[in-house]
């Protein structure tokens, strides 16, 4: 993995060169996978348990919005197929993925120590012929850009679409790491408060600090049911849930979450505005709830727009994610 | 970096900066060889008229280049969309905007057009690299001033202060580009009152007195002074200079003192007894002298003062045939005059045309010797006219003081104050004067080798539009040919769109103040970026735009305030000398010669001739035309040197003559 920014040209050409030393035909002209459509997993509601009270039901926070985050942490990926062996065509994938913290320092953001980057190829190794697979982990290691190629571990006789997908998932995992590996530099480091845009719960020792913050802007799954749901879905702006408890078996650490309203959504979709935070499951939550809501509300603005997810997204990520477009091209 | 490639030698070996910026180029905004784009920090110091030099790594054949440019434009974005983004996200309330916590990311991004290319050759579109603020040395390369400024044969003139970033540097003029032969002359241009043109050129011409090289020749400047007292007090120290202006003078290694060697030249007033200027003060006078002209001086620019009606072929013959038959000679007609004529002055010309005149109508003659007699009243009429017209500069009596053409002194000032004289006068002293310059300077006669003509209101003198004068043809003559005889025009105006473009288009160096917007608007300044022309329309005093044949692109710099005292504090601490009676102004100007004449002796020399004052002021200019031995003596003697009254014998009445078809003044 990387510790610092190529200055520019970290792109698919380690991966291109490579497959033309193992003696396969590369293009660069694929769509990125991250653009096809993934089957997600189907929306559900799972129960939680509340940590304030006995049930759930809409707070007003208390307090003015104030300004409370130093720094934002996001990650992209970039993924694309460059190459398609054997007779089924496997595809090889190339996966890039960038994390950054950039902290708020005089209204402006800059880059905290380094960015994590770092590119490898992906491919079913048990899929292709093993002369090939060693040319191709050869040809890889050769090169001082490329280094790795990560085995996807698709099952013989899958569906070939299966080893695209496995390959995204890879390419996913390893940007989850390079978040992990910033959220638990900056925790152990520094002392003021970091908001991670996405849960917390695999942040590893970060889970654990209540320096780190996840913000959650989908809701694929809703951590309440029954009347619950209306409450959460009828907050109001700058009103939040009470806070619940995620402690399911598949989160690794067990994390404090609550919804809420960034923004009026008037007769828009009720989840316009709407997010969920997380914070690590220790000590007084109340209070501690009202003054992370009190810091999310006063990132309102500067508005994302033009980012589709403009009402949920506050700029210190979004302008993370351009910052970590424009080095990994 | 390569590991063979070097620096140009060109490039200057001083510390190399750090980066202030990048330079950066897309497909729909790409570098070419003679502009670039770069973006900086939010709080790097460059600004409009920055001077920057472009590093990169990539060596072209074994050489890295270093590319120099100066800033043209800037511009300045964020990552919102549209304004309406910003309005939404504050809710529609400006104020509050402010209390985001986070500023969005902001863009600093400078175009800058090439200065210079080291090495010049290949010339390729600038590369990728990092823009460093460029130091002095650099600047003295980028301006294409290091083979002019260094080494035994040094001619930079300075001509200001570049300022930029805390860089300071020089920035001089070849002097081969400035007063010739190379190139020659100088335009300034700029807003009344704002644009410091006046003081440009009073800066500069300390800057050449300072710095032209000795080896090039003697330079001298004749001034002008056309308007006001700005011109009228050159060596009375300025009262203004900070400690800021001393720094700047030491930096250019000029003197910060006036001029040392100025002399004044003006007409005298209406009534002749006092010179027609600003600067009258009894304790400036040393060095004030008249300006006065006769006939056979003015003569010879009848051109200027007649105009296209007066001067046709007829007139245009007889006023050539008085040029070259009756002036300054003696002149006889047996057939047709009483007497010989010896015709020196406007009186013995009028005399002259009188008696003929007489004699032709006598005679009832209608031709004398092929000019019509219609024709000579006409020339009479207007030639008559002209010690009307520019009454104190030229003389009835034929008495002249004039410039020392031929002892022109080494930097020395001449400055010619025409401020209060007729437009006419005005046309008349700038013909003879330069004319007198270049008929000298051609026989290398002049006492100096080079001389700077200085002219304001080039709008008036060189118009781009309007009928052909012969002071327009006169001026586009030295901007044409001058800068081979030593002749430089230095011509200031407020609007450059509207000066003769062969003037402006032959000036190696133009200078610009504050100028006016519409102004900029006009086709000449369509090459300058937009930015440029807002730092133009918004100078201030004491800054320039530099254009020079050196420079690849107009330069900014600062001048210090002149040395010299400026024309509103000059009349102030010298008020002008009250008016004077007949007796009190000849004491005044003997006295220059003499410092024992007293007001009671000129009474008494008056009162004892009993002159009229025509005469006395007549004998008072031929003293101090003669300025003789014996002042008083020599004044006594002029007195008495009356011209005899004219006898009148008694005429009969004349037949009235039928005026011929032909003649249109008939």
């Amino acid at each position: 993995m990387s510790a610092a920014p190529s200055g520019g040209g970290f792109g698919i050409r380690a991966a291109m060169r490579a497959l033309r030393d193992a003696g396969v035909h590369a293009s660069s002209d694929a769509a990125p996978l991250e653009t096809r459509r993934v089957a997600d997993e189907p929306p559900r509601l799972e129960a939680a348990a509340p940590i304030e009270g006995t049930r759930v039901e809409a707070r007003r926070v208390h307090g003015e919005p104030v300004v409370g985050f130093a720094a934002f942490l996001d990650g992209i990926q970039r993924s694309r197929v460059v190459a398609h062996v054997g007779g089924i065509g496997v595809p090889i994938v190339h996966g890039a993925v960038a994390s950054a913290v950039r902290l708020r320092t005089g209204q402006r953001l800059r880059t905290w120590e380094s960015p994590v980057i770092s590119q490898a190829l992906y491919a079913p190794l048990g899929a292709l012929a093993p002369e090939f697979a060693a040319s191709l982990m050869a040809a890889a290691h050769n090169s001082n850009e490329l280094r790795r190629v990560i085995d996807t571990e698709v099952p013989a006789g899958s569906h070939p679409q299966e080893f695209t997908a496995r390959a995204l998932t890879a390419v996913q995992r390893e940007r989850e790491r390079a978040e992990v590996s910033l959220a638990e530099s900056w925790v152990a480091r520094e002392s003021t408060p970091l908001l991670i845009d996405g849960g917390i719960s695999g942040a590893g020792t970060a889970a654990r600090h209540p320096m780190a913050i996840g913000v959650v802007k989908s809701h694929n799954a809703l951590y309440v049911t029954g009347d619950s749901v209306a409450t959460v879905l009828g907050l109001r702006e700058g009103e939040r849930s009470t806070a619940v408890e995620l402690a399911s078996p598949r989160r690794r650490v067990p994390v404090a979450t609550w919804y809420l309203r960034l923004r009026d959504h008037g007769n828009r979709s009720p989840f316009f505005g709407l997010v969920r935070v997380e914070v690590a499951r220790e000590g007084e939550i109340t209070e501690r709830a009202d003054l992370v809501s009190r810091w999310l509300l006063a990132e309102r603005i500067p508005v994302s727009l033009p980012d589709p997810r403009w009402d949920v997204m506050v700029y210190g990520i979004r302008e993370c994610e351009r910052y970590l477009s424009s080095i990994l091209t | 970096m390569s590991i063979d490639a070097k620096h140009s030698p060109s490039t200057p070996s001083d510390e190399r900066t750090a980066p202030l910026g990048r330079v950066v180029a897309t497909e729909r905004q790409p570098n070419t060889p003679h502009e670039f784009h770069f973006w900086t920090a939010l709080d790097a110091p460059v600004g409009i008229g920055t001077i920057v030099r472009v590093e990169t790594t990539r060596a072209v054949s074994g050489v890295l280049p270093s590319i120099y440019g100066v800033v043209t434009e800037g511009f300045s974005y964020t990552d919102v969309q549209t304004p309406l983004h910003d309005v939404l996200g504050a809710d529609g309330e400006p104020g509050a905007s402010a209390l985001a916590p986070t500023d969005r990311t902001e863009i600093r991004l400078y175009t800058a057009a090439v200065l210079r290319h080291v090495p010049e050759e290949p010339l390729q579109p600038v590369p990728m690299g990092t823009v460093h603020l460029a130091s002095e040395a650099d600047v003295q390369v980028a301006l294409r001033m290091d083979s002019y400024v260094r080494g035994e044969k040094a001619q930079g003139i300075p001509v200001g202060l570049y300022r930029a970033g805390g860089t300071e540097a020089a920035v001089h003029l070849d002097a081969d580009f400035l007063l010739g032969p190379e190139a020659a002359h100088l335009s300034i241009s700029g807003v009344s009152g704002l644009a410091t043109k006046t003081s440009a050129v009073e800066w500069l011409l300390s800057s050449i007195f300072a710095h032209f090289p000795a080896r090039k020749g003697r330079v001298a400047a004749v001034c002008f002074n056309v308007k006001g007292p700005d011109l009228c007090f050159l060596d009375q120290p300025a009262t203004a200079l900070d400690e800021a202006d001393r720094a700047m003078y030491q930096t250019l290694g000029v003197p910060a003192a006036p001029f040392t060697d100025v002399r004044y030249y003006a007409p005298w007033n209406a009534r002749g007894t006092q010179l027609a200027t600003l600067r009258s003060n009894d304790a400036l006078q040393g060095n004030v002298h008249p300006l006065t002209w006769g006939l056979r001086e003015t003569l010879q620019y009848a051109e200027v003062l007649l105009n296209r009606d007066d001067i046709d072929a007829k007139a245009d013959a007889l006023i050539d045939f008085i040029k070259e038959r009756v002036l300054d000679q003696v002149f006889t007609d047996a057939g047709t005059l009483p007497r010989a004529y010896e015709v020196r002055s406007f009186a013995d010309l009028e005399q002259w045309f009188r008696d003929l005149l007489r004699a032709l109508e006598g005679a009832n003659r209608d031709v004398w010797r092929t000019h019509h007699i219609a024709t000579i009243r006409k020339v009479r009429n207007r030639l008559s006219n002209i010690s009307t017209r520019c009454r104190g500069l030229v003389t009835d009596d034929g008495s002249v003081s004039d410039l020392p053409f031929g002892r022109f002194d080494d930097r020395a000032v001449y400055v010619v104050d025409v401020a209060n004289l007729e437009e006419d006068a005005q046309d008349l002293v700038f013909a003879r004067v330069v004319s007198q310059l270049r008929e000298h300077l051609e026989k290398r006669q002049l006492g100096v080798e080079h001389v700077v003509v200085f002219v304001d209101e080039l709008n008036k003198y060189a118009p781009a539009d309007g009928q052909d004068t012969y002071v327009r043809k006169m001026l586009l003559d030295i901007s044409e040919r001058g800068r081979y005889l030593g002749l430089v025009l230095f011509g200031a105006q407020q609007f450059r769109s509207q000066v003769h473009r062969r003037v402006v288009g032959n000036s190696g160096t133009a200078l610009f103040g504050r100028m006016d917007p519409d102004e900029l608007a006009t086709p000449g300044y369509q090459t300058l970026a937009p930015a440029t022309k807002a730092r133009l329309a918004t100078l201030e005093k004491g800054q320039l735009m530099v254009r020079h044949p050196h420079f690849g692109q107009p330069v900014f710099v600062r001048f210090p305030r002149p040395a010299v005292l400026g024309g509103r504090e000059g009349v102030e601490r010298f008020p002008q000398a009250d008016e004077l009676s007949l007796e009190e102004a000849v004491t005044k100007s003997l006295r220059r010669l003499d410092s024992s004449v007293t007001l009671g002796w000129v009474q008494d020399a008056i009162a004892l001739a009993g002159e009229g004052e025509d005469d006395i002021l007549r004998a008072r200019n031929r003293t101090l035309q003669a300025r003789p031995e014996d002042v008083k003596a020599y004044f006594k003697a002029q007195l008495r040197k009356r011209v005899e009254p004219e006898t009148v014998g008694r005429r009969g009445p004349t037949p009235l003559r039928v005026p011929p078809n032909d003649d249109p003044y008939g």
